[in-house]
């Protein structure tokens, strides 16, 4: 049933389009996606994400130094959430869906019910992991105080937005029926 | 790609399964491509880094420190740390890659701090966003990454039209960057450093004159110190002088030139010239063939001082550059010495201008040059003789003048420097005659005069006293008659006393009419009175020249 040239057999009796058992290409688009997240995580790092302008000059602000800018200053539970939000969530969710990907090739043995339960979980946390644009969207906004004092977004910024929204594709890519496919050996491909 | 346009003979299936890429991979590669893109574009931009040396960095931060260039951010420092010795501070600073150009040698850093002085605010900026590292082009031959910053940042752009010189001072009283440069007056450029010069006993100041005025910078031109107020007393009395309310306060340093080398070309850049202390100083510096003078005078040197004027006929040729004095070996006698510069320029230039051409060729030959000088001397009676130039001051000064009648002199023509002859002053005889007269106006005696008149006629009243004696023996003995004579006599001199006395009032009295007349009168009547005294002294002593005459040999 998963057999890719069966699925393009199938075909809907009422309007003729074609039917898939399993989500269309559901790894490789997945482990398409992971990839470009990844990729775009680099520079979402790299480069600042925010640019304060003052008086006597601006300062680029990358989320790193931010989180650190913050822990200095004493606010460690801000540099947590920040930490959180921005660096373990994304690096998490793309680990998980690697992970995932795999479990889905059959290359590593695992347990499907607790794969099923992460997979939930990354699909229900990606919508909050624009935390970061978000609070740039507001700063930006907020902090206009004309020659004094402005702040700008950073070229970090799409890039940031570009691994949440690649993360969030890659996980309603995944088929997560595909891991439990191995269960049932008859329908193994190898 | 899709099996679906494959085509109506579905491929085998491993076939299939190799060559399928689905175009999700689009985006991969594409987010792939513009990180690469990022980076390659970064790299490309990445300028180099170049370190600076400076002997301390107040206020340079890592990561916030700027390097800039006309105000455009053009660089920023990204470490500081000590040079190996630990004498230094080594400052590396990324540059951008838009920059990488002016990186070359001679380009120069510093650190730009708050200036606030009597003459600018500058560097304000720096209050609020901290010190930058200015930066100015150097050549653009050489690329260089090392570099060793100023301590005084460069006030001029290199770019401005303008050019640069070097002024020598005997010390930096007075000097600092920025200090204004002045030509008649008019701010004409700046000082943009100065330091120590290589020998240690002076000081050497770069100065930028801007555009069109450095072309009045010349080989001749003279630079001063215009620092305040300058005020001067000499032989033309006293002057006063400041280049402008600015430099009142702040000073600054002027150049001017003598309108002898108004001809002349602009000096090259970097030309180097003296400082002196003040104009006066300045425009009387001797120019480059002085001919050099010893005076010997007999007669005191007052009011002659180094720098007193040399005139000849009149006009400014040159100054006494030493007074002194001499001792005359052979009579054992001690002259005043005075040293004097003479400066033919000056009076050359006065010529009309068909005479300059042979005026200098004159000036320029020894041997022409002698013989005009020995004609002077020699056949028009050229002599040097002190005169005074202002009652008030005092002050003298020399000057050459043709004697109608010159005592014959000696010269000797191979001295070095050639002694002049001088001619007895015009000053002490003149000085003299001017206090008698002044004498005379200031404490006329009058009342005095009047005193000794009545004496005088006291006196005559005690001889006559006498002849009243003589003439009672006389009464007595020859002739009675001439009592009555002498009577009448007595009372004609009483009548003169009262006479004398009345017209001594309305000499001395205020609104006395014809007093100087009387005055004159009065001074023959002490004059004859005094030749009278002689002649009784005389006949006192000499009682036969009454008989005989005056001995020859013998004197009053």
């Amino acid at each position: 049933m998963s057999n890719f040239s069966r699925a393009a057999a199938a075909e809907c009796p009422r309007c003729g389009a074609s039917l898939h058992s399993r989500k269309s290409k559901a790894v490789e688009r997945t482990a398409a996606l992971l990839i470009a997240a990844a990729i775009c995580y680099v520079p979402a790092n790299v480069l600042p994400v925010l640019v304060t302008t003052t008086l006597g000059g601006s300062e680029p602000d990358t989320i790193l130094g931010g989180v650190a800018l913050l822990y200095e200053s004493g606010s460690w539970v801000l540099a947590l959430v920040v930490l959180v939000a921005s660096v373990m969530i994304p690096i998490g969710k793309i680990a998980v869906l690697v992970y995932l990907v795999f479990v889905a090739k059959r290359t590593v043995a695992t347990d499907q019910r607790q794969c099923t339960r992460l997979f939930r979980m990354v699909e229900f946390i990606g919508r909050w992991s624009m935390l970061d644009v978000f609070v740039d969207a507001f700063v930006v906004a907020l902090v206009q105080l004309g020659p004094l004092m402005s702040v700008r977004p950073g070229p970090g910024v799409p890039f940031f937005a570009a691994t949440a929204v690649l993360t969030m594709f890659a996980a309603s890519a995944f088929d997560p029926r595909l891991m439990w496919d191995r269960l049932r050996p008859g329908l193994d491909h190898g | 790609m899709d099996e679906k346009d494959a085509g109506p003979l579905p491929p085998p299936a491993a076939a299939a399964r190799r060559f399928s890429i689905s175009k999700v991979w689009i985006i991969p590669v594409v987010a792939a491509a513009i990180a690469l893109g990022l980076a390659f574009q970064r790299i490309a931009q990445e300028g180099p880094t170049v370190t600076i040396t400076f002997k301390s960095v107040s206020g340079v931060e890592p990561g916030k420190t700027q390097v800039r260039y006309k105000d455009v951010v053009i660089g920023l420092v990204t470490a500081v740390h000590f040079s190996p010795d630990f004498r230094t501070v080594e400052v590396s600073a990324k540059i951008a890659k838009e920059a990488e150009g002016l990186m070359t040698e001679g380009a120069s850093f510093w650190i730009v701090r708050p200036r606030v002085t009597l003459s600018e605010v500058s560097g304000l900026g720096t209050l609020l966003s901290g010190n930058y590292i200015g930066f100015e082009r150097g050549r653009p031959d050489r690329v260089m990454r090392h570099f060793t910053g100023l301590e005084s940042g460069r006030v001029v752009d290199r770019d401005a039209p303008g050019r640069r010189f070097t002024v020598h001072a005997h010390d930096a009283q007075h000097i600092d960057v920025g200090l204004p440069v002045y030509y008649q007056g008019i701010q004409v450029g700046q000082v943009t450093s100065f330091e120590l010069a290589a020998d240690g006993h002076a000081v050497d100041v770069k100065i930028f004159v801007d555009a069109p005025y450095d072309a009045q910078v010349r080989a001749s031109t003279r630079f001063w110190n215009a620092s305040g107020i300058d005020v001067s007393v000499n032989a033309s009395g006293v002057s006063l002088r400041t280049e402008s309310l600015l430099s009142l306060f702040v000073g600054g340093i002027a150049f001017g030139n003598a309108s002898a080398n108004a001809g002349e070309p602009p000096a090259p850049e970097g030309a180097g010239f003296a400082l002196y202390r003040d104009r006066e100083t300045a425009m009387k510096q001797p120019d480059p063939n002085e001919r050099r003078f010893v005076l010997y005078f007999n007669e005191a040197l007052d009011g002659v001082e180094p720098g007193s004027p040399v005139k000849f006929l009149g006009i400014r040729a040159g100054e006494v550059t030493q007074v002194g004095m001499a001792f005359d070996p052979r009579t054992h006698r001690m002259r005043g010495r005075l040293e004097i510069t003479f400066w033919p320029e000056r009076l050359i230039e006065r010529l009309p201008t068909a005479q300059v051409q042979d005026a200098l060729a004159l000036d320029r030959s020894a041997k022409l040059r002698n013989a005009f000088l020995e004609d002077m001397v020699m056949r028009h009676g050229l002599r040097a003789r002190l005169r005074v130039a202002s009652l008030v001051t005092g002050q003298s000064y020399v000057a050459f003048e043709y004697l109608d009648h010159p005592p014959a002199v000696r010269v000797d023509w191979k001295s070095e420097p050639l002694e002049l002859p001088v001619a007895p002053g015009v000053l002490p005889a003149f000085e003299e005659k001017l206090s008698a007269l002044l004498d005379k106006f200031d404490a006329l005696p009058l009342q005095e005069i009047a005193g000794d008149m009545r004496a005088l006629i006291g006196d005559a009243r005690t001889t006559l006293r006498g002849l009243d004696v003589l003439t009672a023996d006389i009464d007595r003995t020859a002739v009675p008659k001439f009592a009555a004579t002498m009577e009448d006599a007595r009372a004609a001199l009483n009548a003169a006393e009262r006479m004398l006395d009345g017209a001594s009032a309305t000499l001395v009295g205020p609104d006395a009419p014809g007093q100087r007349e009387l005055r004159s009168a009065l001074q023959e009547v002490t004059r004859a009175a005094r030749s009278l005294r002689t002649l009784s002294d005389s006949i006192e002593r000499h009682p036969e020249s009454l008989v005989r005459g005056r001995a020859a040999d013998s004197s009053p």
